[in-house]
């Protein structure tokens, strides 16, 4: 097992570079120059200025020689300087790296303790009110757009009946906790500060409920479908004439069988909530990757464009490794074979 | 024991557990707003803010905080934008026939550090502004030296006297920083300062000035914190904290700032200000920017033929409905100057367009392209980028533009480019005709002027007769030294710019930000730094 996950780790790294390379030749193609679109129009109309920035980014130089300074910057644990910020790339995505995986992990959360037991629960009582409400939570959450199912929630309880906190991570003006994990959850509870934690809560279960939405009602149809369909196998039928448990049944002898296909998607799902958090951080003010991302697309930043491209891509490759291993938790055919 | 083999105890423990859970959130979102009335929140995009050392910082939303945390040797008052009115300086002149300024700083002023504020550090601000090499030394490049008199006198030699520098001296450029605080953070006013340089990162976090306020935080796309500086030389300023919270979504600001979790939203748009008018707990100021929305035309026959004929571009011109414009798309929120120079400064005002300036008038636009030998009407392409100005996007300006202009045969084909390239060829002069902003480099008409006739001019193409007619106007008005000779002079220039008809200014908006009325002294300005929240105080 252990060389196995080895040698998929380094596998996976090489093909994570191999990503950044595919999007910065997409990047160079676009004829915008960052350095003309950063400098202000004094500066940018001034040769020597110019020049000057140019060189220091490495634009100067052909276009292999720069993926070249990438790659050796990569090596040496420097993702380089990003031309907007002006800060270090990797300081950047540390920066806002933990916000993001906070809110997707509270999302993946609830959509395991949500999506999960609703899915269950639809599968055994087919047709009857449960399985009706998974339908409509799981139809909401795939079709309504994020930016209006955020906005829509923000106005009702904040705005409406006043039961939610303010947008952002803490309230205005509170201080964050002392940095460990750069989660405030756990930052807060590690310094025993429970007015901070219980704070850090409270804002995080709003947009956390709004980015899962989506990927909850995708875990819920899937997970009812392939429960159905192991509720209806033999071996089933086989534990029910045991005398067992329906819960025993449930449990033991269909889920685990019907997890296989909802671990996939999972793992996939939960790489695309870190990914794809952009609108809910913008509604919700959540200072997080997903805004940096986009705030470094529109102005060509090209190093932090190639950073977050690392990041994303080795996040992608790691729930893929993580799907592999747990296939063979679940199924120990698949290392038997 | 029911079907799934929990007993009831269990399923009443689970259930109470969730409810219970939920009753907490709702008793925290409650907590949450608990909000000392000493400190004043403000609700803010403040995403471009990217530093607050004076020698970077270059964007739009930091120089609020700059001009809290920083003071100038001079400024001006809201609205205002002639006046010079003293700060850190209590007197100045002019020396050396025109060539120096002489400023006579105050005594009795201290940095937060407690060191006290001498013409060294007025010396140090301003040579490591200018060795830095960044952004903003372009604005300084009209320095030649700084020298030290004595303790309390500084005199700054200019490169060329015919070019004006004084009121740029207000902008959050010039602040004055603590010569001793920075350098122990590694900062340096050296030539090479560029390279050696390492006091950035701190001054990010904290400042180094004599403002009212103090930095003392700053968390990207999140929040500023900035606490009162309990050692002011002047009356100390009224808010013990103001944060400047990053509200990114302007829908998100509405909701906060009715809610009364922000005193101020920055960023609203036209509608929901507008459907503010009846809230009695808001207040909606109004400010007219320095800042307008233009579109150019290009000189050059290789890349629009008929553009290249004067008439026709003048034609282009009387075609557009100007006040149709501002009522339809700005809601009436804005004016119009007569040419490259804003309402304001350098005798621009609303009365002077009625007056030379283009208006609507499809009959005259008939008979100039009748006279451009143009009277079946012509095309040409007409670019923009996908961004908006105040609420309104380039894309609807460009078609209002493209119908009224239909009204006389001129077919504008309308091209939306990304904002970033769109800048990027227009700067290189690949555009026949651009919709884009201008906004000012500090409360100086010089700094227009010298634009249209230098590296805009280039941008348009613009390179035979008048220009060099044009170029001495202007420099006659930067080196003018009563206002009334120097409105003479621009105001010959803008009729020249009018005739032209490379460049014209669509409208300047009037900016409206919204407050709570627990609030008092918000007042706007578009000398570069929004508001100065040391007016800012509690009603």
């Amino acid at each position: 097992m252990l060389p196995y996950i080895a040698k998929r780790s380094v596998a996976a790294f090489f093909m994570a570079v191999a990503a950044t390379l595919a999007v910065f030749l997409i990047a160079h193609m676009v004829p915008t120059d960052p350095i003309l679109a950063m400098l202000g129009d004094l500066a940018a109309a001034n040769p020597d200025t110019v020049a000057r920035f140019r060189a220091q980014w490495g634009l100067d130089q052909s276009l292999l020689a720069q993926y070249w300074i990438f790659l050796d910057g990569l090596f040496h644990g420097d993702l380089g300087v990003s031309i907007v910020t002006r800060r270090g790339v990797l300081e950047d995505i540390l920066q806002y790296a933990p916000a993001t995986f906070e809110l997707a992990t509270a999302a993946a959360l609830l959509v395991v303790l949500v999506g999960l037991p609703l899915g269950i629960l639809a599968s055994i009582y087919r047709d009857r009110w449960v399985d009706h409400l998974a339908r409509v939570v799981s139809l909401i959450g795939v079709a309504a757009p994020t930016f209006w199912l955020a906005f829509l929630a923000l106005a009702l309880f904040y705005g409406g009946l006043q039961i939610a906190p303010s947008p952002g991570r803490l309230g205005i003006g509170d201080i964050a906790p002392p940095h460990v994990t750069g989660f405030y959850t756990i930052d807060a509870l590690l310094a025993g500060d429970y007015d901070t934690f219980y704070s850090a809560l409270a804002h995080l279960v709003m947009p956390a409920a709004v980015l899962a939405a989506s990927t909850l009602g995708l875990i819920t149809r899937t997970t009812r479908s392939s429960m159905l369909e192991a509720l209806g196998q033999d071996y089933v039928r086989v534990a029910r004439a045991k005398g067992l448990f329906e819960a025993q049944v449930v449990a033991g002898h269909a889920l685990p069988n019907a997890l296989i296909p909802v671990v996939t998607l999972g793992g996939l799902a939960y790489a695309e909530l870190m990914a794809g958090a952009v609108m809910t951080e913008s509604i919700f003010a959540w200072p997080g990757l997903g805004r940096y991302t986009y705030q470094s697309a529109v102005a060509l930043d090209f190093p932090a464009i190639l950073g977050v491209t690392l990041v994303v891509a080795i996040i992608y490759l790691l729930m893929n490794l993580a799907v592999d291993v747990s296939y063979a938790l679940l199924d120990p055919r698949v290392v038997r074979r | 024991m029911n079907r799934f083999g929990l007993s009831r105890r269990a399923s009443l423990k689970l259930a109470g557990t969730t409810l219970g859970a939920l009753l907490v959130e709702a008793k925290l979102g409650k907590l949450a707003y608990a909000k000392s009335a000493d400190t004043l929140v403000i609700g803010m995009d403040i995403s471009d803010t990217n530093s607050f050392d004076p020698g970077h910082q270059f964007v739009y939303s930091a120089p609020i905080t700059m001009h809290a945390t920083y003071e100038t040797l001079v400024t001006m008052a809201p609205g205002q934008y002639t006046t010079l009115l003293p700060l850190l300086a209590e007197s100045w002149e002019l020396a050396d026939d025109g060539g120096a300024l002489v400023f006579h700083l105050r005594k009795d002023v201290k940095f937060t550090s407690g060191n006290e504020m001498t013409a060294t550090d007025v010396q140090f601000s301003f040579d490591r502004l200018r060795n830095l090499k960044d952004n903003p030394a372009e604005l300084a490049s009209n320095i030649a030296s700084v020298a030290v008199i004595d303790p309390h006198t500084v005199k700054i030699v200019m490169v060329d006297k015919s070019q004006p520098l004084l009121n740029l001296l207000v902008g959050p450029t010039f602040v004055i920083s603590d010569s001793k605080v920075v350098q122990a953070h590694g900062g340096t006013s050296a030539a090479d300062a560029d390279k050696t340089d390492t006091a950035n990162k701190w001054l990010d976090h904290q400042s180094a000035g004599t403002g009212p306020y103090i930095l003392s935080q700053w968390e990207p796309n999140a929040q500023i914190v900035l606490d009162r500086n309990e050692g002011y030389w002047r009356e100390k300023a009224p808010f013990k904290r103001i944060v400047i919270q990053h509200i990114p979504e302007s829908a998100t600001q509405l909701l906060t700032l009715e809610r009364g979790d922000i005193e101020a939203a920055m960023n609203l748009t036209s509608a929901q200000l507008d459907g503010l008018k009846d809230n009695k707990d808001v207040n909606l100021i109004e400010g007219t920017s320095l800042d307008f929305v233009y579109m150019t035309l290009t000189s050059g026959k290789e890349l629009i033929p008929e553009l290249s004929i004067k008439e026709a571009r003048q034609a282009i011109a009387y075609a557009i409905d100007y006040d149709g414009m501002i009522q339809g798309l700005e809601g009436g929120y804005a004016t119009r100057p007569p040419s490259f120079i804003p309402n304001g400064l350098g005798g621009a005002t609303a009365e002077l367009t009625k007056e030379i300036g283009y208006r609507h008038d499809p009959d005259k636009a008939k008979s100039l392209l009748a006279k451009a030998g143009l009277e079946k009407g012509f095309s040409f392409d007409l670019y923009y980028g996908d961004a908006s100005v105040a609420g309104t996007t380039y894309q609807l300006v460009a078609q209002k533009l493209q119908s009224d202009l239909a009204a006389v045969n001129i077919t504008a084909n309308l091209h939306p480019l990304d904002q970033s390239a769109a800048r990027s060829k227009f700067r290189a002069a690949e555009l026949p005709s651009f919709i884009t902003f201008w906004n000012p480099d500090g409360p100086e008409a010089w700094t227009w002027a010298s634009a249209t006739v230098q590296r805009v001019a280039k941008r348009v193409r613009w390179t035979g007769a008048p220009l060099p007619e044009v170029t001495e106007l202007v420099n006659k008005a930067g080196a003018a030294h009563s206002p009334e000779e120097q409105d003479r002079y621009y105001r010959q220039y803008m009729e020249a710019l009018i005739d032209q008809a490379n460049y014209i200014v669509l409208f300047q908006p009037i900016y409206r930000v919204a407050t709570r009325t627990s609030i008092k002294g918000w007042k706007l300005t578009a000398a570069g730094w929004q508001v100065d929240l040391y007016d800012v105080k509690p009603a």
